[in-house]
């Protein structure tokens, strides 16, 4: 009779799924992150854009989803910083606010962290727009009749870099670090011809990935945790993305020992099913 | 014709034909009068949206009131929902929405609760694939040996080793799966463009309770 494997139950996965997460974070290895074409691609575009180019970082989803966008974004904020760009953050749902703040802060730009970016100077947190396409369009068509403040209840005349950005033809580039990015093609660089960058999340690159096709040299994307692991070695720094992708490297193994371990396990029970 | 089918009939879809063309007018019509019309529309547009949060506030407390008061099910949770909403928008108010402490209160508690049920996921889905990918068939062959391709050259220290798993990930990404979203998408476009036109020509049962006068 042949040896008969015993099904595993979910929590034994589940409790050796822990083990190895813990494993990742109290003793990371030292992984090689190999580089993308397409993460190189975004990173030399804004490598070439001009000192002072405004750029805008926006969009709209839940905080929650956006996170894994938020590896890139951090890189690329000092990248931004270091190359002198001014940004301003366009948040179209409620929790963008939080999200945009939270890659502020991370990325340590700001001149409170020791960062060479002053706000109002170099970057502006606009509020909460309510209204989704017909908010990012009446803001790419006259900023100042959108939004009359920045998010602390300035008025946009009074911050210098907000005085520079009256309309879409002021942007340079257009950076999506949220779920909706369809949004941001449709109107941004297909009817106004912004590039745009999407950090995108895993899960959404392949459905969005046309639009590299259809818009070439105008959109680009990175691919979720390892285009943030990419683009941190780009910036040289090791952050979210690398972190997550040194789980990742543990969590793959697993996958496929499980994966390997039901077929057997299948197999074994075929063969008695047959007796 | 009374005033409230004249509303349910006829109203509300005037308001939603003005609300479409302001998106496409200044798209189809190159004119500075246009665009000065679109743009206001749009700027009315946001003002209606922000208006409607409060509208949302007010349905979730009439709800939500309601429910307490009659003990309906889950109203403790109601409780909980309502009181929650009254602190957050006063700690809103009081510190700022940008301000430090609001974010680090927003982040410890909403955030990272919400990260840690996507997080379990992780969990679920590879205890379900040790159960699902196994290979009976040729289909759960084929989607099985595609997810461990993907996931497998996805890892660095693989495409570290093996430049072309990179070039293969990329593949699967732009090609087979994008095809397969994109269907969806489509599908999804198409199907909503055939609603809307039965919507305004008052064919949909129930919607804009045009049809329930």
């Amino acid at each position: 009779m042949a040896m008969r494997i015993p099904e595993l139950k979910s929590q034994y996965i589940w409790a050796i799924l822990l083990a190895i997460f813990t494993v990742a974070i109290i003793h990371p290895i030292e992984i090689p992150i190999p580089m993308s074409k397409a993460t190189l691609d975004v990173y030399n575009m804004i490598e070439n854009l001009p000192e002072g180019s405004i750029v805008a970082v926006g969009g709209a989803y839940v905080f929650a989803f956006d996170l894994e966008s938020s590896a890139s974004m951090i890189a690329c904020l000092k990248q931004m910083a270091r190359n002198h760009l001014r940004v301003v953050f366009v948040p179209l749902s409620v929790e963008a606010v939080q999200m945009h703040k939270y890659c502020i802060d991370m990325a340590r730009v700001d001149e409170k962290y020791g960062g060479p970016w002053k706000y109002g100077r170099d970057y502006v947190q606009l509020p909460y727009m309510p209204g989704m396409d017909a908010a990012l369009v009446a803001f790419l068509t006259d900023v100042h009749s959108a939004v009359a403040t920045d998010v602390y209840g300035t008025p946009l005349d009074e911050l210098p870099l907000m005085r520079d950005l009256h309309s879409y033809k002021d942007i340079s580039l257009w950076i999506c670090i949220h779920w909706a990015f369809p949004m941001i093609v449709r109107y941004v660089t297909s009817e106004r011809g912004i590039p745009s960058v999407y950090f995108a999340q895993a899960a959404a690159y392949a459905s969005y990935a046309p639009y590299m096709a259809m818009y070439p040299g105008k959109v680009f994307m990175t691919l979720g945790f390892l285009g943030g692991a990419q683009y941190e070695k780009l910036v040289g720094i090791k952050g979210l993305g690398y972190a997550a992708m040194n789980a990742y490297s543990f969590l793959v193994i697993a996958f496929v020992i499980f994966v390997i371990l039901g077929n057997i396990t299948m197999l074994t029970r075929l063969g008695e099913e047959e007796e | 014709m009374s005033a409230v089918v004249y509303i349910r009939l006829y109203l509300t879809r005037i308001l939603i034909l003005i609300g479409m063309l302001s998106v496409l007018i200044s798209w189809y019509f190159v004119s500075p009068e246009a665009d000065v019309i679109a743009n206001e529309l749009q700027i009315w547009n946001m003002n209606i949206a922000t208006f409607t949060l409060f509208v949302g506030l007010l349905s979730v407390y009439s709800r939500y009131i309601r429910s307490i008061m009659n003990r309906e099910k889950y109203w403790q949770y109601h409780l909980y929902a309502a009181i929650l909403i009254v602190v957050w928008i006063i700690f809103g108010l009081k510190v700022g929405l940008y301000s430090d402490i609001y974010q680090k209160a927003y982040l410890c508690t909403k955030i990272t609760l919400h990260i840690a049920i996507l997080g379990q996921l992780v969990f679920f889905m590879i205890s379900a694939c040790y159960r699902l990918f196994r290979m009976r068939t040729l289909r759960t062959a084929i989607f099985a040996c595609c997810t461990l391709l993907i996931a497998i050259c996805n890892a660095p220290i693989v495409s570290a080793t093996f430049p072309a798993a990179d070039k293969i990930v990329f593949w699967f990404l732009n090609y087979p799966a994008s095809a397969g979203s994109r269907a969806l998408l489509i599908t999804g476009g198409v199907g909503g463009v055939v609603l809307g036109i039965r919507i305004l020509l008052g064919l949909e049962k129930g919607a804009l309770r045009a049809t329930e006068v």
